[in-house]
């Protein structure tokens, strides 16, 4: 199968990730579309790899798997700091710091 | 029982001399992270920034140590030469400084000493990964260690809603930029097969693939990811809001020590490993400097918070030294290196001057704060006014050193127009930094300042939950932070005198820059 | 110790002297600043000393020094070291500029005791010192232009001491512009040479030159420039004509300063400059020529000038810039021991002039009219021998320093030989109008009917201080003052009843009487023999010198100035009224001199008028139109929204950042797709 067609589903699910993380309002989803950008990256990395028959693609992709579980930690661990300060759970209301 | 194992197992060689300073930093950041668990909060409060600044002297001692080697280590995914062995010395310095701002701060309290100080030294040990990377999956790591401490920190003052806010924002738009760069880093390992910077750069440098779609998607792609960790305009959005809600040392840290990492992997990835596709993005890049210049210094005109200011100014700064990327040249590389030793001085100071009048006063990083400060506190009136000048490019100031070679790169790689644009970029800039220092010098101090720190900083009343992360110290003790804070006075003070030092006897910083620019194979 | 080490020290202390004086102006008890000042200098010319004795030492072919302290930026095709250069010729500066400079301090001590404004003046007089110190021991243009602007800076800050004073404001400012002009002219003179021979370093500089850096023809069209540039420099410091209008109204400052800004510190620069450049100087022979003819019209003119002034310290001004036009003409034909050594005796009986003249105006309560003053010979005794002693040396009386200095000069322009006869008749004529005016002034001041002040100092029981009158009032336009900080004290020293002033005044007198035999022509040639290695590569130095010419100067020398102490003494002393019907008689002339030849008016009409005026026209105009509304209007509107739109995109949204980064992306991705 050729190589294009990886490619277009991981370009598919990176640019899902994008424009959920421009339209959605809610941090949970954000991260989650935030994960959907890197695994589509991941797709990529690894259709990559196979197609150079080497490793190097798929360790990237295997440490961008590790970090990307860092970042949902930390960013769930945020909307827990934020919910007992009974801030709204909505990144719109986020906007204290502009200009 | 181990030598047996490794004669039988021929496992990698590991060159833990050149390793030395990384596994200084992390070792610490072990340390403190345990030590912090004891439960002495004289311990807590006293010994976990000591022995941070014990990890991070170890690391600048064995940094010293590998001086003027030229290896590769790890399989060849780091490289130790003098390029990486500087920009890890100015790390240092910056880390150092903030270890010393952050020592009383409520942040440091708030997220209990020891993760604070740990997670900054892991930070610290992302920026020299990532000064040191040679291919790309070493890049993403660094980046990634840098960035996500950094994540945490700008949120440690818990109690307070805009260091949450900046945190969050922090991290949606640095993961967004984290995944572009990602998504770059793939396009270009699939247009080349391979990871490593050397094998790229030979991979490019054969055929047409310089020209090829799927690398150039791949470099537009990293172009926008490491403009976005060096905050270019347009991806610095983050900058400023990011800047502001920080606890004040951690915008000291992020200011200086960021991009010192940000412009160390530039360096690397675009003048090694991208150099032949130079043609295409040199323009993009000079285009984008100039564009950061221009947004940096408009955006800080008028505004009343320091920090923003000063983010704003960051901003422009970061397009000053993006010439010394643009050029491609070796007096490209060690301009870029000089100027971000000069902003590390520069900053400190300013950011020091801003962390003393937080405690000292009821009024924040707001300019206000700083009325009359020439009268009161000549100490801090002083470093802050060297800083301001220097930013501004005054000569005797080691930032008109940096600028002068930073136009002088610019102008000898044939980008004359962008050192016109840094000259026009440092005439706006009097426009913000030259309040600053009426305000110090012209302006009455405020009538009555109440320095009663604890509700000016924690401002919510009331008796609050217990937060995640929060430490119990906290509750049991909401008195005053301030008091006497000889180390931000000495941060201040050294900061400011390093500043004005190199600006008259640069020549110290010229000579340990030079070895910076030989290493990269340029001309 | 090496002599280098004694060059640094000799910058150090003065340096030091200032910032105690400055930083301590609040803590420094009495009279402490002042001595804290004058030691800093006396341990400095003790310093120049040491870097004499250490010079004289080392083999004449090794006496040029250089030492950097850092170097400040070798990078990209400069060589900015922290040098000093430290020959003979830095030396016999530094010696006359410390040793003068010591005892004008210690005269201010006691002239100054009453101001207010004590440790900010001493700290001022140390950093003027410190400029010129910095000027003479410069290794290179770089330090030569710093200490260049420095002393054009501590002139304006001490010639408007008196802040409050309008009139001492305007004479700084006046002073502060002509010096900028000089300093604008030195930059771009270095900017011509810099451009040929690629270092700022004085000595590589002279290699390159005589290596070739400008062409081995006399006279290329740029070291030409550079040099006149560098003349611009010298003139605008040294005040030869057209920049000389802001020497005389420089007397607004406190009479020391006079004192140190003719004698010492600054007025000589520009014949240092001119020396230290020889060797550019001597490939460039138009520029030499044009200096020359400057130094002579200078001293003509100066000469005519000083003989209408009635301003004490105003004469002595004309006759500084005549004197001054004597040594700029000698360099600038090679006579530059010769030169130099007149700088050196002139340092001496100038300075003592100046505190004589500070003596008699303290008598006079801060009057320096000389209409209003006579009689003061019993009064003052041994201000009136200061004032003899020195005015004989001015006017070149054997065996008085002045004598044997001003012929040496004269001595080697005649035997140039050509035209430059017309200059050593100039020298002539110019030492004859000295004698007159110089004995004028004295006549004037010291015989004929003792006036109230001098009356009032023959009552043995006055105090050592005269106060002021009711009211103060400013001696130049009658504007009433007070004596608070920014005025002059409520007290005046005379000099006579001081003893720090009395040593000063003891010890320059000295000097005016004896430092010309040091080099007696033909007789001795310590100056000469000194001097050479600084210029070892001159054509010039030291011709053969003709003993029938040097007879026959000496004694025309001896003949004039006698001649015109006696008709000052037959006009002013003699016959009273003689001054006035010679005024009537030569009435244009009388007018000319008195209107200063109208050099004020001139430079008006030339060069402030009509850029007041073009000025005026672009205001209304120009400015208005296109600079306010157009440039500054637009670009600080375009500012102004620039900035407005970048803060309207920092929304706060972090949807909309993440966005405009999305956008962004995009942006530079399709700029990208276009190279392929």
């Amino acid at each position: 199968m050729s190589i294009a067609w990886y490619l277009a589903v991981s370009a598919i699910v990176f640019s899902l990730g994008a424009i959920g993380v421009m339209t959605r309002r809610n941090p949970l989803v954000v991260l989650l579309c935030l994960e959907l950008m890197l695994n589509g990256a991941n797709l990529a990395l690894i259709a990559f790899s196979r197609m150079w028959g080497n490793g190097d693609g798929q360790i990237l992709a295997i440490v961008v798997m590790t970090v990307a579980a860092c970042e949902v930690c930390i960013g769930l661990g945020m909307i827990v700091a934020i919910y007992r300060r009974h801030l709204p759970i909505d990144v719109d209301e986020l906007r204290e710091l502009q200009g | 029982m181990i030598p047996l194992a490794t004669a039988h197992l021929k496992g990698p060689h590991i060159d833990f001399a050149g390793l030395s300073p990384l596994i200084a930093l992390l070792g610490g950041s072990v340390l403190v992270l345990i030590v912090g668990l004891l439960g002495s909060r004289w311990i807590r409060a006293q010994a976990v920034p000591s022995l941070s600044l014990g990890a991070l002297g170890a690391a600048l001692g064995l940094t010293i140590w590998q001086w003027n080697a030229q290896k590769s280590i790890v399989s060849g995914a780091l490289r130790i030469d003098d390029l990486a062995l500087v920009l890890n010395l100015v790390l240092i310095a910056g880390a150092a400084c903030t270890v010393l701002l952050a020592w009383r701060s409520l942040a440091a309290r708030e997220a209990a000493h020891g993760e604070f100080h740990a997670l900054l030294l892991s930070s610290v040990a992302g920026m020299s990964l990532l000064a040191a990377a040679q291919n790309t999956v070493a890049l993403f790591v660094g980046l990634e260690l840098l960035s996500i401490p950094l994540y945490v920190l700008c949120a440690t003052e818990l109690k307070r809603e805009h260091s949450l806010e900046s945190g969050l924002k922090y991290l949606i738009v640095g993961s967004v930029g984290s995944a572009t760069l990602l998504y770059g880093l793939a396009m270009i390992y699939g247009a080349t097969g391979t990871t490593d910077f050397a094998g790229i750069a030979s991979a490019l440098s054969n055929g047409s693939l310089a020209t090829d779609p799927l690398t150039l998607t791949g470099v537009a792609l990293c172009v926008a990811g490491l403009c976005f960790k060096s905050s270019i305009a347009p991806f610095h959005q983050w900058t400023p809001d990011v800047y502001e809600g920080a606890p004040t040392p951690v915008t000291a840290f992020m200011a200086v020590t960021t991009k010192v990492a940000a412009f160390g992997v530039f360096l690397r990835f675009f003048d090694v490993a991208l150099i032949d596709t130079q043609v295409s993005w040199g323009p993009a890049l000079a285009v984008l400097a100039t564009i950061t210049i221009l947004v940096g210094n408009v955006g800080a005109l008028g505004q009343s918070s320091l920090k923003r200011m000063l983010a704003y100014s960051s901003v422009a700064q970061a397009g000053y030294m993006l010439a010394g990327v643009v050029v491609s040249t070796q007096l490209g590389v060690r301009a870029t290196v000089f100027y971000l030793a000069a902003y590390l001085f520069m900053n400190m100071a300013a950011f020091a001057v801003i962390v003393a009048r937080e405690r000292q006063t009821d009024l924040g990083d707001s300019i206000g704060a700083l009325a009359g400060l020439g009268r009161e506190r000549p100490l801090l009136a002083w470093p802050m006014t060297i800083s301001m000048l220097a930013l501004a490019g005054i000569p005797a100031t080691a930032g008109f050193m940096g600028k002068f070679y930073l136009i002088d790169a610019a102008v000898s790689g044939g980008y004359t127009w962008l050192g016109v644009a840094i000259v026009v970029g440092s005439m706006i800039s009097l426009g913000y930094y030259l309040p600053v220092i009426a305000a110090m010098w012209m302006r009455e101090a405020p009538a009555a300042t109440s320095p009663n720190d604890a509700s000016v900083l924690a401002p919510t009343p009331g008796p609050l939950p217990a937060l995640a992360g929060g430490s119990s110290e906290l509750d049991e003790d909401g008195g005053p932070l301030s008091g006497s804070q000889p180390e931000v006075l000495v941060v201040a003070v050294l900061a400011g005198a390093a500043t004005i030092f190199f600006g008259v006897i640069p020549q110290p910083l010229f000579d340990l820059v030079h070895g910076a620019g030989s290493g990269l194979g340029l001309f | 110790m090496s002599a280098t080490t004694y060059g640094w020290l000799v910058l150090l202390f003065p340096l030091l002297g200032m910032l105690v004086t400055a930083l301590g102006f609040r803590s420094l008890p009495g009279r402490s600043a002042g001595w804290i000042a004058t030691a800093a200098i006396f341990l400095s010319f003790l310093a120049a000393l040491g870097a004499l004795i250490k010079i004289q030492g080392l083999a004449p072919e090794h006496r040029q020094v250089v030492s950097s302290l850092w170097s400040y930026a070798s990078t990209v095709g400069i060589d900015a070291q922290m040098s000093i250069l430290v020959d003979p010729l830095s030396v016999f500066m530094i010696l006359v500029v410390t040793g003068v400079s010591t005892l004008i301090h210690l005269y201010s001590i006691s002239y100054m005791e009453g101001d207010r404004g004590f440790a900010r003046y001493f700290s001022y007089l140390n950093f003027f010192v410190f400029s010129m110190l910095l000027l003479v021991l410069a290794g290179n243009f770089l330090l030569l232009i710093t200490g260049w602007a420095f002393v054009g800076a501590a002139s304006y800050l001490l010639i408007s001491f008196w802040y409050r004073r309008t009139t001492a404001t305007s004479a700084g400012i006046k002073a502060f512009v002509i010096n900028v002009v000089g300093d604008v002219g030195l930059v771009l003179g270095t900017y011509f040479i810099f451009k040929h021979t690629h270092t700022l370093d004085f000595l590589k500089t002279f290699q390159a030159t005589s290596a070739g850096a400008f062409g081995h023809a006399s006279n290329e069209g740029d070291l030409v420039a550079g040099c006149i540039l560098l003349l611009v420099g010298a003139f605008a410091k040294s005040a030869q004509i057209p920049l000389h209008t802001w020497l005389p109204d420089a007397m607004e400052g406190p009479t020391p300063v006079s004192s140190l800004i003719h004698a010492a510190t600054m007025v000589t620069a520009g014949v240092y400059l001119i020396a230290r450049m020889h060797p550019l100087f001597e490939l460039a022979p138009a520029a030499q020529d044009v200096g020359a003819v400057v130094g002579a019209a200078t001293l003509l003119i100066a000469g005519t000038i000083g003989l209408a002034q009635t301003d004490i310290k105003r004469v002595i001004a004309y006759s500084t810039m005549s004197q001054i036009g004597y040594m700029i003409m000698g360099v600038s034909v090679g006579a530059y021991a010769a030169g130099l050594f007149h700088l050196m005796t002139h340092a001496f009986f100038k300075a003592l002039l100046f505190m004589a003249a500070g003596s008699i105006i303290g008598a006079m309560a801060g009057e320096q009219s000389l209409n209003r003053m006579g009689g003061f010979r019993k009064a003052m005794p041994f201000t009136y021998g200061c004032f003899i002693v020195g005015g004989l040396a001015l006017s070149g009386v054997p065996p008085f320093s002045g004598f044997f200095s001003k012929d040496d000069i004269l001595l080697v322009t005649g035997e140039r030989g050509g035209w430059h006869w017309i200059l050593y008749v100039a020298g002539y004529v110019g030492a004859f109008l000295t004698a007159i005016y110089t004995f004028r002034m004295i006549f004037r001041a010291f015989h004929g009917e003792p006036v109230a002040e001098a009356r009032e100092l023959n009552l043995k029981s006055h105090p050592p201080h005269l106060h002021h009158a009711e009211v103060p009032r400013n001696p130049a336009n009658g504007e009433e003052e007070d004596t608070d900080v920014g005025f002059p004290g409520p007290t005046h020293a005379i000099a006579e009843r001081a003893l720090p002033m009395r040593v000063a005044m003891g010890v320059l007198a000295l000097g005016a009487v004896g430092a010309g035999l040091v080099q007696i022509p033909k007789v001795d040639f310590v100056i000469d023999d000194f001097l050479r290695p600084s210029f070892a590569g001159s054509a010039l130095y030291e011709p053969h010198t003709k003993n029938g010419l040097l007879v026959f100067g000496l004694g025309l020398g001896t003949v004039l100035a006698l001649l015109g102490i006696a008709l000052a003494h037959r006009i002013w002393v003699v016959r009273p009224g003689m001054a006035t019907s010679i005024r009537e008689r030569f009435r244009p002339a009388y007018v000319l001199f008195v209107n200063k030849w109208y050099f004020d008016e001139l430079i008006d009409m030339l060069v402030v008028k009509p850029a007041a005026a073009a000025g005026l026209f672009a205001r209304d105009t120009f400015e208005q139109l296109f600079v306010d509304e157009t440039l500054i209007g637009g670009t600080t509107g375009i500012v102004r929204a620039g900035s407005a739109a970048v803060r309207a995109a920092q929304s706060g949204f972090v949807r909309y950042y993440a966005a405009l980064l999305v956008l962004g992306v995009t942006g530079v991705g399709f700029y990208f797709l276009l190279q392929t």
